[in-house]
């Protein structure tokens, strides 16, 4: 009697622990899932060209070449996102995005020079300021060729802005770029897309630690065109690590 | 079914006859009574444990560098004193709680219903008069202490007399926040409109900021200060302080406002007045005249 | 005609009036007609089809009027907004015509209406398992199919809780997309308010409210089977919306932002506006039949406390649901038809947005957390066997709270900067609103005061629930204090407080009032070892968890944020190894419940020997709930026996005037 109360006991037991592994083996797939779709671009890496003299003594100089594209098409396929969630998403082929990848990785202590190749159209920023250069080595990027410390604030196309992770361990880190647009009548080439404005900056990293990135033009859908490619990783946005 | 409560201990001595209704006895009887002298004992111990964890409840407040302003300081007090305040009454809950649960007043632990019945008590007319006056006159005590504390921070930022208008006081910095996504930036219009993405403040100078937003609802979190005013798409909301701490604090964004509301995140540095000029000087900005 | 009952050796005499025969329509077809046809699978057919009619009918309309082909340019109004909520709403009438909710109203228009008969085989009556499936009006079936579907929605928010807890536990990366993470815990809000709403007042407001008010059934019960469907029919949107781009907002969905969030979040609008729907019903339901069907001689003196409960929580929802479905009704508009209510930047406001939805806000919670309260205060006097401590004085405080809870929402607005002199009297109507809870502290207090618990879990857990209950109470006089609020608002602070008021005390509180419950509903005891086991080690993950999170809201961590500063990392892990245990328990506990419905011990027909009169009834409880509707003659709170320290006084008196000693 008592063998059997504790047979039951047992069983129950059991099947009370089969029930716990199998929510935790939902949880479980339900994350593994979820994040594996929500993966990021592969990581570009800046390309080490040697070494650089600098207000911080000699370091490290890597370079980093990126495209802002308006849309992507044959010769530019653009991020992947799974085709039916592009379309929840309300991603057509419209969405302008950073090529090859947003998510950058960059060496520790070195100054860093980015050259992007604008292709996009743009208008008028909502916060001026954002029309500005800072952060970089001398206040100033070079905007094909002419060096300034601020643009057209009528005439953006999209910024890159790298700004603080919510971590107090690792140095501070702010730096904004805007580029200019395109003209809206301007002739396409053969790739589909107008020649390229070429706009090149340096800065210097510091400590290791992750950042991230985002434009501040607003370039995309919804809600003062805040939305849509602003706010989806692989596009507009993305992330910055120094290591 | 017991026709008769074999479970409370017995009644102590008869009490000398009176004209009081049933249900209201002599206080001095009434705390004669082992369990409620057992009550007030554990009353007493839980409102201490409360009391102590209000200290440790503070010190994770001051972890990250604060308190950085007298706001700030006055939050801390105010999480003092209502603390101390509600304690009684939440001692004597916890401490009613306890008794009853670990089976001071006995316990049934038959898988059969129970066989005997409590004391029939429906209502006890002292008991209701002084718990309702007890709790009122505790949330009166409450509110009255946070309506002036309010105040007094109120007028201290975005009172009726703003801050750099009030007479004899030094004169108050006014600095433009505006939030977008998803970044803070900072104009000091008194400065010749210089713009920072980093807070950089003097010590002791009242600071008077205009919050607004570009795109979405953001909130402007000074966390060591302790201010925070929400920043509005098409409106301009006001907070203020004066910090007291030299160091580098965090600004925090605290509203939900899209992909990266959680690297909406800067830095306040807190400086003597020399360093300040010297960085206003360095944005390309003038002295505050 | 009548018949008399004399019961043998004398007694009132009973008369039993038979129904007087009514003349009836024709009865066209079998009874049940259309109804006959339609369940839970027609519904899902129907509904699916009739999305994808409304879907490629508003492509078409779109693609006419915008002249078809891509839409580059990104400023124009989105087609696919209005094709995605024509989609919904076509889902929505899809399935509640499949289940045959149109087919009464369409009978009548038509001149058929529904007969006795009809309205007998819409009841279930002789059904077996398969009336569950279908729109049945039996307030039985539609308890239990609120208990089905509550269940279904813990367990997804649960399952999402986790993965929350997962993000914040891994300090040292990103596990899922920022995107994903704000979709995420949106949904984990909307999915857990929901099930929080209907976790007591939908299984036992339905199944057992109208047993305890002696009726044999609720006031109107097509109305009823018409809430529990709507309901059905409004949680696909809301999950759909995890695949359809997330909603990307916290579950208050702010305005602006939620405009810029991809069409998931049409989904979660018209699930409000259906789900708004589905509970002002209910309320309407419960309401009537607590008000017009009480048994002869329950007058308002007698009605159990619960179902005082009841009807505090169904008046607040109400009244002020509607805000809430208007706010998302406006904000479907905003996002489909460009108008500008809510947007900043064409002539809207914030500040309404934010207004309309708190006014539904803050008695929401009350909504949630009045029922459970009011479940935990009609079983302590059955398990202290002790009446319940001042009933009067609970019934004030329960219709205290619903009076004050319409005046105090702006205290989740102080920081908004909207009208900053309302922070003044709002913080003095907050604080006001803690005098009718302490009402209910003190009726709990009292019914325990000198009584000898039977340590049944219904009981036990209701010392966890008070516990709950008084943490959330200090934290929330804290927050509800402006300069204080100043430095909490937006922190997880915020969070841990309301996850011990609605999780701690509504949900701990609606685990006690299931496992009361329990034996009448499903006819059999639930498992009392694994259940308590199982809510115990939800508790104490629950402590572990919410403790933590105190820790890091304190320390200035903001909410909503899935990276953060290292200074909150051990805060954080020690909150998810919480959650996971939370997890754990609660496993259990469904465990518990599914394992006692398959094969527990038979419960009789009042396993706790209470006084109410739903457990007078049989279990399972017949169709038509009493034979005979009964007469009540006082309140149920007639247990206890002469105390003695009364009878002390009452000897000295006695003595003193010279007569026999009482008990000698």
């Amino acid at each position: 009697m008592i063998h059997q109360r504790e047979g039951i006991a047992l069983k129950r037991g059991l099947f009370a622990l089969l029930t716990v592994l199998i929510g935790a083996a939902i949880v479980a797939g339900t994350a593994v899932i979820v994040s594996a779709r929500g993966a990021e671009p592969p990581t570009l890496k800046a390309t080490v060209v040697g070494k650089a003299q600098t207000a911080k003594g000699e370091l490290t100089h890597a370079t980093l070449d990126m495209s802002i594209f308006p849309n992507a098409s044959a010769s530019q396929p653009g991020p992947n996102i799974p085709q039916g969630e592009a379309a929840m998403v309300g991603a057509a082929q419209g969405w302008p995005f950073y090529s090859p990848s947003t998510s950058l990785e960059l060496p520790a202590n070195s100054l860093v020079t980015v050259t992007l190749h604008q292709y996009d159209t743009g208008g008028q920023i909502y916060n001026d300021w954002l029309a500005k250069v800072t952060g970089t080595v001398d206040g100033k990027a070079s905007y094909a060729g002419v060096e300034k410390t601020s643009i057209d604030p009528n005439n953006v196309a999209h910024t890159f802005t790298i700004h603080q992770y919510p971590e107090s361990t690792q140095p501070y880190f702010f730096v904004s770029v805007p580029v200019p647009a395109q003209a809206d009548n301007a002739p396409n080439e053969a790739n589909g897309y107008p020649k390229p404005i070429d706009v090149t900056f340096s800065f210097i990293t510091g400590a290791p630690g992750t950042y991230v990135w985002n434009c501040e033009f607003p370039c995309g859908t919804g809600y003062v065109e805040f939305g849509g490619p602003m706010s989806q990783r692989g596009f507009m946005s993305g992330t910055v690590t120094v290591v | 079914m017991s026709t008769v409560d074999e479970r409370t201990p017995e009644a102590d001595e008869p009490e000398v006859p009176t004209n009081r209704p049933p249900g209201m006895h002599l206080a001095s009887d009434w705390l004669k009574r082992p369990y409620v002298r057992r009550i007030l004992i554990l009353t007493v111990v839980i409102a201490a444990v409360i009391i102590a964890l209000t200290f440790v409840m503070v010190a994770f407040m001051n972890m990250s560098g604060g308190p950085a302003s007298d706001i700030q300081a006055q939050i801390e007090q105010t999480m003092f004193v209502l603390t101390f305040a509600s304690a009684p009454l939440m001692g004597f809950t916890l401490a009613i709680l306890t008794y009853s649960w670990w089976g001071g007043w006995g316990k049934v632990t038959t898988e059969t219903e129970p066989t005997e019945e409590g004391p029939a008590i429906r209502t006890n007319g002292v008991a209701v008069v002084t718990w309702i006056t007890v709790c009122s006159l505790l949330a009166a005590f409450l509110v009255i202490w946070g309506l002036v504390a309010l105040a007094q921070i109120t007028a201290g930022s975005y009172g009726s007399t703003p801050v750099n208008q009030q007479p004899n006081a030094t004169k108050a910095i006014d600095i433009n926040v505006t939030g977008q996504q998803w970044l803070w930036s900072f104009e000091y219009p008194d400065n010749g409109r210089i713009t920072s993405d980093v807070l950089v403040v003097p010590i002791n100078v009242p600071l008077y900021f205009n919050v607004t937003s570009k795109d979405v609802v953001h909130s402007f979190w000074v966390v060591e200060a302790g201010v925070k005013i929400d920043a509005n798409p098409g409106a301009i909301t006001n907070t203020g302080f004066t910090p007291n701490k030299l160091g580098s604090f965090n600004v925090r964004c605290a509203e939900l406002c899209g992909l990266h509301h959680a690297y909406m995140e800067t830095k306040m540095q807190v400086v003597t007045q020399e360093q300040f000029n010297s960085w206003v000087r360095e944005q390309g900005g003038v002295k505050t005249s | 005609m009548s018949t008399v009952i004399s019961p043998p050796g004398g007694g009132t005499t009973v008369a039993i009036h038979e129904q007087p025969h009514v003349p009836q329509p024709k009865q066209v077809g079998k009874p049940g007609g259309f109804l006959r046809r339609t369940n839970f699978l027609t519904a899902v057919i129907s509904g699916i089809v009739l999305a994808a009619i409304f879907y490629f009918v508003t492509v078409a309309i779109v693609n006419k009027v915008t002249g078809g082909g891509q839409q580059d340019d990104l400023s124009l109004p989105d087609g696919l907004q209005a094709e995605i909520a024509m989609m919904y709403i076509g889902w929505v009438i899809g399935f509640m015509a499949g289940i045959g909710a149109f087919a009464g109203p369409i009978r009548w228009f038509l001149g058929n209406d529904l007969t006795h008969a009809d309205a007998e085989y819409m009841s279930g009556k002789d059904m077996g398992r398969e009336k569950y499936w279908k729109y049945t009006t039996d307030h039985k079936v539609v308890g239990i199919q609120y208990f089905i579907v509550m269940m279904v929605l813990f367990g997804v928010g649960g399952l999402l809780a986790m993965l929350i807890r997962t993000e914040l536990g891994i300090t040292w990366a990103e596990v899922f997309n920022p995107n994903f993470y704000n979709s995420l815990i949106g949904t984990h809000g909307i999915v857990m308010i929901i099930a929080m709403i209907i976790a007591v007042t939908g299984p036992l407001g339905n199944f057992i409210m109208p047993l305890m008010v002696g009726a044999r059934d609720m006031a109107f019960p097509r109305l009823n089977a018409l809430s529990i469907w709507l309901l059905v029919a409004a949680i696909p949107p809301l999950i759909s919306n995890l695949f359809m781009g997330g909603i990307r907002d916290g579950w208050t969905v702010y305005q602006p932002l939620a405009d810029q969030s991809p069409v998931g979040m049409i989904g979660y609008q018209i699930t409000i506006i259906v789900f708004a729907f589905s509970t002002g019903i209910a309320s309407v339901n419960l309401i009537t039949t607590i008000v017009a069907m009480r048994a002869k001689g329950m007058t308002w003196s007698r009605v159990p406390i619960f179902i005082y409960g009841i009807l505090g929580s169904a008046i607040m929802g109400l009244i002020w649901f509607p805000m809430y479905q208007y706010s998302q009704i406006l904000a479907l508009s905003d996002r489909v038809l460009q108008t500008s209510f809510f947007t900043p930047a064409s002539g809207g406001s914030v500040w309404l947005y934010e207004n309309l939805f708190w006014l539904l806000g803050h008695p929401e919670v009350y909504v949630i957390v009045l029922p459970a309260t009011a479940a935990l205060l009609e079983l302590m006097p059955v398990f202290l066997r002790k009446p319940l401590f001042s009933y009067k004085l609970a019934i004030a405080g329960i219709f205290g709270i619903v009076g004050l809870s319409a005046v105090v929402w702006v205290h989740h607005m102080y920081m908004t900067g909207w009208a900053p002199a309302s922070n003044y009297p709002f913080m003095l109507s907050t604080e006001l609103i803690s005098i009718p809870f302490s009402f209910l502290v003190l009726v709990m207090l009292g019914t325990m005061w000198r009584g000898a618990p039977w340590t049944k879990l219904p009981m036990m857990a209701v010392y966890a629930v008070i516990w709950n209950k008084v943490i959330g109470g200090i934290t929330g006089v804290y927050l509800s204090d402006t300069p204080v609020d100043q430095y909490m608002h937006g922190s997880m602070f915020v969070v841990a407080h309301f996850h011990f008021m609605l999780m701690g005390a509504g949900l701990f509180g609606a685990m006690a009032a299931i496992a009361y419950w329990f034996p009448k509903m499903i006819n059999r005891y639930l498992d009392e070892r694994i259940a308590s086991i199982g809510f115990w080690t939800a508790f104490v993950g629950f402590q572990i968890t919410f403790f933590a999170m105190f820790v890091a809201g304190l320390q200035g961590m903001p909410r909503r944020v899935l990276q953060f500063d290292s200074l909150f990392n051990v805060a954080n892990w020690v909150s998810t190894i919480g959650a996971y245990i939370i997890g754990t328990g609660m496993l259990i506990f469904l465990y518990a419940i599914i394992t006692s419905w398959r094969g527990g011990e038979l419960a009789p027909g009042n396993p706790w020997g209470a006084h109410t009169l739903e457990a007078q009834t049989e279990t399972p409880v017949p169709h038509e709930n009493f034979p005979v509707l009964p007469v009540v003659t006082s309140d149920p709170y007639d247990y206890g026996v002469p105390d003695p320290y009364e009878l002390a006084d009452d000897d000295a008196i006695r003595e003193a005037e010279g007569v026999a000693k009482v008990g000698a």
